[in-house]
């Protein structure tokens, strides 16, 4: 990509007046977008982008510049960027660059390789089978992207490494109307690997499920309001688990003392049946990849072991703050971003109970099918998500779908309310934002029920 | 002409006979400081640029970018962009901007002047002004999470091969704080921000001294029981509201039965005093611009009349469907993306009262500080509102107990039909698309706590 004279000519610049460490991060980036909407492929879309950016981290702060020229002199103008400020004695460089290599992420079949003709026609066929679904169904659209990503880490410690991503991802939405009511469905699965992702998951498949989702929501009648015991669903409810768990355990809101989990390492959250974990080394998930954004390999870290807190997640700096080795969650959305603690793919892992004994131990309350996403305060822990698709349980009984339905509550709380935690597990695919950066990462987990939360609702 | 405007020109002047060419070039200053605890955290510069294109043939349209802006590469990308629009299934309301008949006027108040003569160390300092405002207001402000300064010099070219070539530059400078407050047990946070052509517009004081003390107003929260009751959106929630609102003001929305609005054109949506307002050259909105993101000069569109849906909000190819004009409000978050349709500044006429008439009015009601979820909450296809908040519950239009962890609900045309007043403090929002909220009475909510 660069060669390494370059590399460490840079690095010495970006030294020059003084710093601790000096990093580079290199990134050449190429993806194709298609989107149909109204039975038309409206917008056939590619770019090509090349970056890099340069870093210089003096005690506890960095200083960071970018270009887009990846030029002897486009890097030098970044490097002098990035050292302004400094006024020490010159730094030095390691005089070996030693090479980090992560797991591997296969992919069988490249998507530049595929002509945009077979990812249109993909669309089309999503888009007739959610159609066929009834009349009700109004709108169908259907978007494909794939992304090639290829970024060099180096650093004036020694490190080098190289990292080779590419994603898929297809999505359907499906609105449906009849007598004056409106509902969506939605299907958006993702990995890291090639256009197989559709051999996986067959197009006129997620069409037709997104078409019945929407279809059964029309029946929704309001959500009530109050407290009730919920049952999550596998896989989207996932979600809940990344918002209330996974933001407060990334280490730069603890190193701030910004998060409802700081200084409680081996307290107990949960039940036994609570094992919590992050892990951007599963093999082919969206939020997998070989080496972070700062050179650390992926690896599995377990966040709570059976409702004990025994871990967290970190990057470069808070790693270094905290002194513990970083676990390779430093991420960033581009060359134009510094890196920061993000999750990767985040699992609450199956547990002992059967799912069909879960919900028949329900009188009344909700069942969570599909969370429309969420939000959380980390210091707080409070979070709030809104429910796509929910039913009501009654005498052990799916019933209803609902809508309007939300569910609100606190992080460490809503651990300790976890009931059951079913033998199952799915995972859902989706994009967390954070400082205004945009990572992909995965929610997985089994069915879990959960006592007693408060459910917002229209019936009060 | 300037470089970019050149860069644009040649790229538009590359079309082919029996095609059209679009060429949207951005080339930035941006500038970005973070403080924590009395140091800076990160410091960020850089001038990024880039190129994004469409080609418009027999109805087919292909977009593509690039950031390498070398002679090969430009040829390359036109070419994308041709192969591209190959794939796309052909629709006669395709088509790029007209020509201008006459070069659109210019909107006064983009730039701020003495924006390139302010230093690094300048905007450093105000960065550690903002946090020590923030964490001096009181003891029990415990950290800012984060105190942040940006800015940005952008300019901004497009050419057509159907005729358009203009360029513009616009200042920006915004600053947020996040103040973290603790007393015993509770640990609540506090957002505020401010933006504004140029750093000396900001008021470190006033923004820090804000956080902080929405992070201490909710110290003590309670939820409250179950229940109807009259709403006050706080500005900056407002402002949110209308953003939900404003995806559902979009012709293309309603062409595609994605809007909760479809064929109410004409009905009484909202309540009778209420009046709704896009307008792409509102000077002092984050919005403005003399053109939209595909080149159609920017202009105001009433929305809602005194509660009547009186239009939409149109791009090009969205207005061709129905057979009239844009209405300038083509969008695109960067050159890396095509251009979609968009409210530009949108905002609801006030009522006339001052934000205190308003909460006098309301007398026993929950006043509501801010949202949580409102991106999976709201939806702006069904209309369900169902969102968390955190606020006060107002006593004879008086704030009084401190309320969180409650979820406020309404169908959207409910809300809207029970908008009773909305004060004269109107303030912007730069959400995707900018939105103006002022402090505004709502009759009647679910609000679900315990």
């Amino acid at each position: 990509m660069l060669d390494e004279t370059l590399i460490r000519r840079t690095l010495t610049e970006a030294l020059a007046r003084g710093g601790d460490l000096a990093e580079l991060f290199v990134e050449r980036r190429s993806s194709t977008a298609l989107r149909l909407d109204d039975s038309r492929v409206e917008d056939v879309a590619s770019g090509r982008e090349a970056g890099a950016g340069v870093r210089v981290i003096s005690g506890e702060r960095a200083s960071y510049a970018y270009t887009n020229l990846l030029t002897e002199q486009g890097l030098s103008e970044a490097a002098q960027a990035a050292r302004a400020g400094l006024s020490g004695a010159e730094g030095t460089v390691a005089a070996d660059l030693r090479r980090s290599v992560g797991p591997t992420h296969p992919v069988k079949h490249a998507p530049e390789e595929v002509g945009a003709a077979a990812k249109a026609e993909a669309l089309s066929r999503a888009n007739e089978a959610a159609r066929s679904q009834g009349a009700a169904v109004r709108q169908v659209s259907a978007s494909y992207a794939d992304v090639q990503q290829h970024v060099l880490i180096a650093s004036s410690d020694g490190r080098i490494a190289e990292d080779d991503r590419t994603r898929v991802r297809f999505a359907v939405q499906v609105v449906a109307a009849r007598n004056g009511e409106i509902a969506t469905g939605f299907e958006a699965p993702g990995h890291s690997g090639g256009f197989e992702l559709l051999s996986v998951h067959d197009p006129a498949d997620l069409g037709e499920r997104a078409a019945r989702k929407a279809l059964r929501m029309l029946e929704a009648r309001p959500s009530p309001a109050g407290e009730f015991p919920v049952v999550l669903a596998p896989g989207s409810g996932g979600v809940l688990i990344h918002e209330a768990c996974g933001h407060g355990l990334e280490a730069d809101t603890l190193v701030k003392d910004a998060s409802v989990y700081a200084n409680r390492n081996g307290e107990r959250f949960g039940s036994e049946s609570v094992t919590i974990v992050d892990d951007g080394s599963d093999q082919g998930a969206w939020g997998s990849f070989g080496v972070d954004d700062e050179g650390i390999p992926a690896q599995r870290t377990v966040l709570f072991d059976k409702g004990v807190l025994v871990g967290h997640m970190s990057d470069l700096l808070s790693a270094a703050k905290i002194g513990h080795p970083p676990t390779g969650n430093g991420r960033r959305q581009s060359y134009a971003h510094l890196p920061i603690v993000r999750m990767t793919n985040t699992y609450l892992l199956p547990g002992p109970d059967a799912p069909e004994g879960i919900f028949s131990s329900v009188e009344r309350g909700v069942y969570a099918a599909t969370f429309a996403g969420g939000e959380v305060n980390p210091a707080t822990g409070n979070f709030v998500f809104g429910m796509a698709e929910a039913y009501m349980i009654e005498n052990g009984e799916v019933t209803y779908p609902i809508k309007g339905a939300n569910l609100i509550g606190n992080g460490p709380r809503v651990l300790e309310v976890i009931e059951a935690v079913g033998s199952d597990f799915d995972r859902k695919e989706g994009v967390c934002g954070k400082d205004g950066q945009a990572a992909p990462v995965t929610n997985g987990m089994p069915t879990v029920l959960l006592g007693k939360v408060t459910v917002g609702g229209t019936e009060a | 002409m300037s470089d970019l405007q050149k860069l644009a020109a040649s790229l538009a002047g590359r079309a082919q006979s029996s095609e059209e060419v679009e060429a949207f070039v951005t080339h930035e200053k941006s500038f970005n400081v973070k403080v924590y605890s009395g140091e800076v955290e990160s410091l960020s510069s850089a001038e990024p640029r880039g190129a994004g294109v469409r080609v418009v043939s027999g109805g087919r349209v292909g977009f593509a970018y690039t950031t390498d802006l070398g002679e090969q590469s430009l040829d390359q990308l036109v070419g994308q962009a041709r192969d591209n629009a190959a794939h796309s299934t052909p629709d006669e309301a395709v088509a790029l901007a007209p020509a201008w008949a006459q070069a659109p006027p210019e909107v006064t108040g983009l730039v701020d002047d003495a924006h390139a003569r302010v230093s690094s160390d300048d905007k450093v300092s105000f960065a550690l002004e903002l946090e020590r405002a923030t964490r001096s207001l009181d003891p029990r402000i415990r950290a800012v999470e984060e105190a942040v300064y940006s800015d940005s010099d952008a300019e901004i070219g497009l050419a057509t091969s159907t005729g358009i070539s203009g360029l513009y530059r616009r200042t920006d400078a915004w600053c947020y704080s996040m103040a973290i407050a603790t007393e015993g047990d509770d640990t609540e946070i506090g957002f505020e921000f401010d933006l504004a052509r140029g750093i000396a517009a900001l008021d470190a004081e006033a923004v820090g001294r804000a956080a902080a003390e929405r992070a201490l107003g909710v110290l003590g929260a309670a939820k409250i029981p179950s229940g109807r009751m009259p709403v006050v959106f706080e500005p900056y929630v407002a402002g949110q509201f209308l953003g939900v609102l404003g995806s559902a003001l979009v012709g293309e929305a309603v062409q595609k039965g994605r809007s909760l609005l479809a064929g109410r054109l004409g009905e009484q949506i909202a309540a009778p005093g209420l009046t709704m307002v896009d307008d792409g050259r509102r000077e002092g909105a984050p919005g403005a611009a003399p053109w939209d993101a595909e080149g159609v000069p920017t202009g105001r569109t009433e929305v809602i009349s005194k509660g009547v849906l009186t239009s939409f909000l149109y791009d090009t190819t969205s207005a061709r469907r129905e057979g009239r004009g844009s209405t300038g409000n083509a969008a695109r978050g960067s050159f890396k993306s095509a251009p979609h349709p968009s409210p530009s500044n949108l905002a609801i006429d006030s009522t006339g009262e001052s934000r205190s008439e308003v909460l006098e009015r309301a007398g026993r009601a929950l006043l509501v500080e801010d949202f949580h979820g409102v991106h999976s909450g709201a939806n702006p296809v069904t209309g369900d509102f169902s969102v968390g908040a955190t606020g006060r519950l107002l006593e004879g239009g008086t704030p009084a107990q401190a309320v969180k962890e409650v979820t406020i609900a309404a169908p959207m045309l409910e809300i809207l039909k029970g908008i009773e007043a909305v004060a004269s403090d109107l303030r912007w929002l730069p959400f995707g698309g900018s939105y103006g909220g002022a402090t505004t009475l709502v009759a009647e909510m679910t609000v679900a706590g315990s």
